[in-house]
């Protein structure tokens, strides 16, 4: 074996045990979280997840949501994956002398060359937008990053390093397949032009070579410790993504004889997951973007949180590497503050942008328990809620005796009727404590049960047997009382056999849906504006009177971004006779928060602006005198929002429900 | 005869009702009442104790108990019961007797009854009854163990006994070795308001989002000077309007009240609102839409302009209470 490649091989073996070792270390560190795994099975449904594998990683379908960042990223993404086979090429061709893989076909090798040719020049092309975006538009969740601009480098270095290789090939040796390689011979002209001789192409070629064996090399040991380890970590993120989008909290065994701590107070309390989460954040900030608490100047940014976590992960390192768990200190410090944690309105919107799956509310709500569980630390406003929801049961201080006083002169029947008279009923309206308490949500009850009627659907209530979900409860952290209340709840259901459940509220209808089921129940839930839909689309009612209105759709959280519904709403408004919807840009899955989510709704938002004001700012873009909405939480944020813009003679809002109802007989 | 210690809570000189309360039913239980009384400048209250019926005082005396603290009022406490040997300690379950009386019971290592409603002293018995699940039912306790038995009692719970002018105790000093102490009390600061706070004042005067600014809050502060014993709230959206602060927000998020009236001028009622201000005893609701749902918790309703009504409303104040 030559000099140089014995060399060589030192220097490739030298880099790469770095890395191993620099890989190891990460590994370890993600196999040391050993906290509950709430992220569930990650390797069932095994076709699903090559299926996401494909259109997700190597197709960049949800890199491409944002167009000309990810334009920008799947040129520079394709670009590496051709060019590796080059790069792999000269390593060969490194150590053994004359190697080349011409022998796949003279054809097939031009071709090959001028796909990667064409590829490094997109990858340049791609990396000069990067700078570009980077350096003039600077948009703000990109922020400043060194880190970034040392990877911008080396990867222009490494395709410059390629043409300026290529180029000086040409000339040492020339030869008629060259001419594919189009910008590399046009170089190769320059050079030409300015006189060098074979023999000095010949070197120069070489030269190059190597700066970009050196720069292949040395980005390959940087990786690791720089945020670009996103190119090993956000493939496996997506494999082991959550693969539907409904989710619920991770019930917490309180029974369990062995648990010290609930929730997540220390890095090491989370895991392997999470870790992976943190590992494959690559700081582009499209959640911190979305984030509703972040844009009206709160200290929560999403991408901060998933950087400052990764932090706290390296500062505890060797605890973790030597299992002493007791000497991991806490999350809680001067990055991640006790603000950071509450400013949370749970909408998700962070998760739906994010690239590479990470799922940020998860790791919030988790560490928000621990507060409340473990130190009893949590906003002094939310001691009321508890305090209210264990001896009322509603966030409110209301009577539990007049839970189905809104009823009055419906003839609405309970289910302890019903039961009595040996009927059945199809569906339970699980009306909730908003829709029972709150007179502004009684009317949207109310005109619920009005359609309930009108199509002859048999339903009952559970009256003054609900009681809260516990939701607002669970969401802010109190585990503890939402588990005493969702299984009051079940055990109610139960003891009728409740099968399928109507509700007008998002909230309910996320809990019962998808996170009753750990207390031992399945139901069928549907939320109102899908039954309604049902209800319209099978001709049980005819929206046949005309409602005279331009309306906008908020799309409220839970129903949008936790459960995937945009289009039932939709279609019931377009079946109304004469009403005129206007959307708004930030709708659907982009729809920003009313602000009450995340048991918002009962804390003060004493840091920056009002999320409720500015949500209704969007929303009055429509120029509509109708904003309709869904949740009662939603409907008494935005009334708020119009009031403080002084538009209360000009706007209402409206539950669709209200609409269908007014717009049929 | 049994000896009933009582703790003397008192304020600029004037001892508080709750005491009296407590010292009557000693009274009319043919108890010895022993009262505990520690602070600066005692002659009016010890003076004051004995009209109320107390038959001994025991006062502790000095600048080191100028001010209350837990630590040095309850040392002093538990030197009292060592020098009375009582049967029975009542406490009123104020701030500071739920402050107090935790500690005692440790240091004394006895049972407590906190939180009473009405109590039973039989020779050298108690039995008491304290609300239990938030007042939904009640529950009668009876005392087993070791004697002193300790209960607090909530103050109006317990009727007064007529005072006799001119009755006295007899004052025992009680000094305290401040060497011992761990804390003192340098200074007790007053929050920035000064007036009442609005879950203290029998009647409350609040302010919506139509009281348009922060000066015209003045025509409440003017209702609410003529009303005796009463502060001005505001519900959030004037609290978020930044009309008033925070400190004075009733509702949800806010505090919490019960006062005999409760005046809510232009507030729409929404429920975050009325979860404050709902069990107040009697409600006015001023306001110009008819339809606003705080007319469905009020007692008395004015469909009206509150800037017309209120200044009306204080005018006639004023002519009825002189």
């Amino acid at each position: 074996m030559a000099i140089s490649s014995l060399v060589f091989l030192a220097v490739v073996l030298g880099a790469t045990g770095l890395f191993a070792y620099k890989a190891s270390i990460l590994f370890r560190l993600a196999k040391a979280t050993k906290g509950p795994v709430w992220s569930g099975n990650r390797m069932d449904r095994l076709a699903e997840r090559v299926e996401t594998f494909f259109t997700n990683v190597l197709f960049q379908k949800a890199v491409l949501k944002k167009k000309k960042a990810g334009l920008m990223h799947v040129a520079i993404f394709w670009g590496f994956m051709i060019i590796t086979i080059e790069t792999m090429e000269l390593f060969a061709y490194e150590l053994f002398p004359g190697f080349s893989l011409s022998f796949i076909g003279e054809s097939a090798y031009a071709t090959l060359r001028l796909i990667q040719e064409l590829f490094t020049l997109l990858v340049l092309s791609g990396v000069g937008y990067a700078f570009y975006r980077r350096l003039v538009l600077r948009p703000e969740g990109l922020g400043k990053s060194t880190d970034a601009i040392i990877i911008l480098s080396l990867t222009s270095g490494l395709m410059l390093a390629l043409l300026a290789m290529r180029s000086f090939h040409i000339l040492a040796e020339p030869n008629d397949n060259n001419a594919v390689m189009f910008a590399s011979m046009w170089i190769s002209g320059i050079w030409q032009s300015l006189g060098v001789t074979p023999e000095v192409a010949s070197t120069m070629a070489a030269g190059f070579r190597w700066f970009h064996h050196l720069l292949v090399l040395g980005f390959m040991v940087y990786i690791p410790s720089s945020k670009h380890l996103h190119v090993l970590t956000a493939a496996p993120n997506t494999f082991f993504r959550k693969l539907e989008t409904p989710k619920g909290m991770r019930k917490v065994n309180l029974e369990a004889e062995d648990a010290t701590s609930f929730g997540a107070g220390k890095i090491s309390d989370l895991s392997w997951k999470d870790t992976l989460d943190l590992y494959a954040c690559t700081e582009c900030g499209r959640c911190q973007d979305a984030c509703p608490a972040w844009n009206t100047q709160k200290p929560l940014s999403p991408k901060a949180l998933v950087h400052d976590l990764k932090d706290s992960l390296y500062e505890n390192k060797l605890a973790l590497l030597s299992g002493k768990t007791d000497e991991v200190k806490p999350i809680l410090g001067s990055k991640i503050t006790d603000d950071v944690i509450w400013a949370c309105t749970s909408c998700r919107a962070c998760e739906s942008a994010c690239p590479v799956f990470i799922e940020q509310t998860d790791k919030i709500y988790e560490i928000r328990r621990n507060m409340v569980l473990m130190e009893s630390r949590f906003p002094a406003e939310l001691q009321t809620v508890f305090k209210n929801i264990e001896n009322n049961f509603s966030p409110w201080a209301m009577s539990p005796d007049e839970r189905d006083k809104w009823t009055e002169g419906l003839e609405v029947r309970t289910m302890a009727q019903i039961a009595a008279s040996g009927e059945q009923v199809e569906y339970l309206f699980w009306v909730g404590c908003a829709g029972s308490f709150d007179d502004r949500s009684k009317k949207v009850s109310k005109a619920l049960v009005s359609i309930l009627k009108k199509s002859g659907i048999k339903f009952a209530i559970l009256g003054k047997e609900e009681k809260c979900t516990g939701d607002p409860a669970r969401r802010a952290g109190n585990e503890y009382l939402a588990q005493t209340l969702i299984q009051e709840n079940v055990n109610v259901l139960n003891n009728y056999g409740v099968k399928k459940v109507v509700t007008a509220c998002p909230h309910c209808f996320n809990a019962l849906k998808n996170e009753w089921k750990d207390f031992g129940i399945e139901l069928e839930v549907i939320h109102h504006t899908q039954l309604i839909a049902e209800l319209i689309r099978s001709g049980k009612i005819k929206p046949t009177k005309a409602v005279d209105e331009k309306v906008t759709y908020h799309d409220s959280c839970y129903i949008g971004r936790w459960n995937n519904e945009y289009n039932a709403p939709r279609t019931i408004l377009a079946s109304v006779p004469q009403l005129k919807v206007n959307e708004i840009e930030q709708n659907k899955s982009n729809g920003m928060c009313c602000g009450a989510g995340g048991s918002r709704m009962w804390m003060e938002e004493h840091i920056g602006t009002r999320i409720n004001v500015k949500r209704t700012e969007q929303l009055l873009e429509a120029k509509a005198g109708v904003v309709a909405a869904n949740c009662p939480f939603c409907i008494t944020m935005l009334t708020d929002g119009i009031k403080t813009k002084e538009l209360t003679d000009k706007v209402r809002v409206m539950d669709v429900a209200e609409i269908v109802d007014q717009a049929t007989v | 005869m049994a000896t009933v210690l009582i703790y003397a809570e008192h304020k600029e000189g004037k001892v508080k009702k709750v005491t009296h309360e407590l010292i009557s039913e000693a009274n009319r239980a043919g108890a010895e009442s022993v009262v505990f009384v520690a602070g600066q400048g005692l002659d009016a209250v010890n003076k004051e104790l004995g009209e109320m019926g107390a038959k001994r005082v025991i006062a502790a005396q000095g600048d080191a108990v100028k001010f209350y603290s837990n630590e040095a009022y309850g040392k002093l406490f538990v030197d009292a019961v060592k020098s009375t040997n009582p049967s029975v300690i009542l406490i009123p379950a104020t701030a500071q007797g739920k402050d107090l009386a935790p500690r005692i019971a440790a240091l004394l290592g006895v049972g407590l009854a906190s939180d009473c409603t009405k109590i039973q002293i039989d020779g050298e018995k108690l039995k008491a009854t304290r609300p239990i699940y938030a007042g939904k039912a009640v529950a009668d306790v009876e005392f087993v163990g070791p004697k002193p038995y300790m209960a607090t009692v909530r103050p109006n719970a317990l009727s007064v006994g007529a005072a006799s002018p001119g009755a006295s105790a007899a004052v025992t000093a009680l000094s305290l070795d401040t060497g011992a102490l761990k804390s003192t009390v340098k200074d007790v600061v007053r929050g920035a308001t000064a007036k009442l706070d609005v879950t203290e004042a029998n009647i409350v005067v609040s302010g919506g989002r139509a009281m348009k600014n922060s000066e015209n809050f003045a025509i409440l502060e003017k209702l609410s000077e003529v009303l005796p014993n009463s502060a001005v709230g505001a519900s959030r959206a004037a609290v978020d309007a930044g009309y008033r602060p925070h400190s004075y927000q009733v509702g949800q998020t806010g505090k919490v009240v019960s006062p005999t009236l409760y005046i809510a001028c232009g507030i729409s009622g929404a429920i975050q609102h009325l979860a404050g201000m709902r069990t107040s005893k009697i409600i006015v609701a001023i306001n110009k839409d008819p339809e606003a749902p705080i007319f469905q918790v009020a007692d008395y309703g004015i469909v009206g302009d509150l800037f017309e009504v209120v200044p009306l409303l204080t005018e006639e104040f004023k002519k009825a209470l002189g």
